[in-house]
């Protein structure tokens, strides 16, 4: 069985790096995605997504709930988006060329909130999520990496799609109220 | 099935997981109860947008470049380059005007004593993170003949694979590969192989030997800069700092040294070795994690520039496995003998290099090693080739600006192998100290 993100960060700490890979491995791809939702563009997603690791690690002794490492990682993530969104707003007007190549809005935060809400989850259920549809994995299949019954399997399922809806509702009212849009 | 029982079997539902039975009742429900549909809805939306953010990062594999510079970090020292250094005296240098994101700076070492003293920090810095580098592995691919020497270059050649691995701590060890050689100095002595059958020795440990300091050079990449610099600096050669965005999308430094060799273009070995050569070497940086990524090394040749090095993979301080020191040799390893005075010393010390080169030649043809072996050490695979060959001509010698300082010079000949192959080249002759003799240093 998987080791939690807490058992990992932990084994990192006490001077295996290594145990790292399984902590990418695990979250390459949500955060990816997230990313890809942010700036719109492939190569420059899976870029931020590597320093976002990277970051992390070089980080890791000041994540004071490990428990918490992908909703940490999220927010690192967001930092790289917005560095490396500015980044190539300072190059544009150094080239004094139009944008034309990543033509996203900057205001791209709000329209991917479920990442969001899958990184604050409990790790019990986000890791069923991940497995399920970033790993791809049939329901049956999770079962049997994480040694849990089929059914346990889409009890959890169904308890993570309630909070997903719930976090994202709330998140929906926030931004009704606010009427705010985080810019990168 | 009433609500409560509908929803709790949703998801089994909808993933197909419940039995025909329990399908028709949780389908004939949701006809039915409109708040169940509704729920039904909302959570094949939700599944809707997951499928699609997975399949987003479908292909995505970054676990390899990550651990890469996760080990950096947690292994390599704090370096600070060369560059990294450059571009924080950027400022004091008066460069910061063009310190945009794709600024070229153009760095001139000689022109103000401001940049010469900025120079020596990068070189006292540069020694500073050397001093701590544990271990050092390299592995690039250089256009050149598999079995000749080690910087032998050759721009119509294909790429051929080098190494180095590089113990600086404990105890200074190397070793080279290329497809037909290695040398390796294990910390007691220093070995070199040709595959398949020689093998000569320096019984003493070494910093390089056998003409792997360009590689050893590569291997210490801050002080290769160093070199570089002060070179550039003593014979004017320009050097370039630029900031671009590399093809992954991330901001690059690239250093470029245009080196010249200082051999004038007629002379033999001008740009047969890497030391010999007028190259452009560019050295590629990552901005962000301050690493060397790639280093190119172009050649001025008369056809034009061409790509003859290219470093695709750099190691620091991961552990080398003892066996890379241990050299393992064939039983059948012929060693260079090293030059006897012979009972007729004087007739051999008196021969011009052309007696010589012809003397040599015609004793191979007659397969009498004895006397070969006066020029050359026989290994079994030169046998193998020169056994039987005749003497087509033998022309006058010539030198190089090498030659003067310890270079071999050079006999052009032409000789008809027994296979009836006509091979015209220029043999190398270097004279023994010892014993006057020539003996052949290359160019078979």
């Amino acid at each position: 069985m998987d080791l939690t993100d807490k058992e990992y960060v932990q084994h990192c700490r006490d001077g295996h790096p290594d145990d790292f890979r399984l902590l990418v491995l695990r979250y390459q791809g949500p955060l990816f995605s997230y990313l890809m939702g942010r700036l719109g563009n492939r190569s420059q997603a899976e870029e931020a997504a590597q320093e976002s690791f990277v970051r992390a690690f070089q980080s890791l002794k000041k994540l004071r709930k490990p428990e918490l490492f992908y909703s940490w990682l999220l927010g690192i993530a967001g930092r790289v988006a917005k560095e490396q969104f500015r980044s190539w707003k300072r190059r544009q007007q150094d080239r004094e060329v139009a944008e034309t190549i990543m033509a996203k809005p900057a205001d791209t935060l709000a329209e991917y909130p479920l990442d969001e809400a899958i990184a604050v989850l409990p790790e019990t259920y986000r890791q069923v999520i991940l497995l399920r549809y970033y790993e791809e994995l049939s329901c049956l299949e999770v079962a049997q990496r994480l040694d849990m019954p089929l059914g346990t399997v889409t009890k959890t399922l169904s308890r993570a799609y309630t909070l997903l809806r719930q976090e994202l509702q709330a998140r929906e009212g926030a931004d009704r109220t606010t009427n705010h849009t985080e810019h990168p | 099935m009433n609500c409560a029982e509908c929803r709790d079997n949703l998801v089994a539902c909808i993933e197909g997981l419940l039995d025909p039975e329990e399908t028709l009742q949780c389908r004939a429900h949701l006809e039915a109860c409109a708040a169940c549909r509704a729920e039904h809805a909302a959570i094949a939306h939700l599944q809707h947008q997951l499928v699609e953010r997975g399949q987003a990062a479908a292909h995505v594999s970054i676990v390899e470049p990550v651990m890469r510079r996760v080990r950096a970090v947690h292994e390599e020292p704090e370096r600070n380059s060369i560059v990294s250094i450059i571009l924080k005296h950027r400022w004091g240098l008066g460069l910061g005007a063009t310190a945009g994101a794709v600024a070229v700076i153009l760095i001139t070492l000689a022109s103000t004593p401001k940049v010469q003293a900025a120079a020596a920090v990068v070189m006292t810095r540069g020694a500073e993170a050397v001093a701590n580098l544990s271990t050092i592995h390299i592995r690039g691919r250089l256009r050149t003949a598999p079995q000749d020497n080690f910087s032998y270059i050759n721009p119509d050649f294909d790429f051929v694979t080098v190494e180095i691995w590089k113990q600086l701590q404990p105890e200074l060890k190397w070793r080279v590969d290329k497809p037909g050689r290695s040398a390796v100095m294990d910390g007691q002595s220093t070995v070199l192989f040709i595959k398949p059958d020689f093998a000569t020795k320096v019984g003493q440990p070494s910093s390089s030997a056998f003409d792997t300091q360009w590689l050893h050079e590569m291997a210490d990449v801050s002080q290769t800069l160093n070199s570089e610099l002060s070179a550039s600096k003593l014979h004017g050669w320009p050097v370039t700092l630029a900031q671009e965005q590399g093809a992954d999308g991330k901001p690059k430094s690239i250093v470029t040294v245009e080196a010249k060799s200082g051999l004038l273009a007629g002379d033999y070995l001008k740009n047969k070795f890497f030391g010999m050569a007028d190259t452009r070497r560019v050295y590629v940086f990552d901005d962000q994690s301050q690493l060397l990524e790639s280093v190119q090394v172009y050649l001025h040749a008369d056809s034009g520039e061409k790509l003859i090095f290219e470093l695709d993979q750099i190691d620091y301080n991961h552990p080398i496995d003892p066996s890379v020191f241990q050299l393992q040799l064939p039983v059948n390893v012929v060693w260079q003998q090293e030059m006897q005075l012979l009972p007729d010393n004087e007739k051999y010390a008196a021969m011009t290099p052309e007696q010589a080169a012809r003397t040599f030649f015609e004793a191979c043809g007659r397969e009498d090693w004895a006397e070969a072996g006066k020029f050359c050490t026989m290994t079994s695979g030169l046998k193998e080739f020169l056994g039987g060959v005749q003497v087509v001509n033998i022309g006058n010698h010539f030198t190089s600006a090498l030659t003067l300082i310890g270079g071999p010079l050079f006999v052009p000949y032409e000789i008809k192998l027994k296979g009836g192959y006509v091979k015209k080249f220029n043999l190398a002759l270097k004279k023994d100290a010892k014993t006057g003799r020539w003996y052949v240093d290359g160019g078979i």
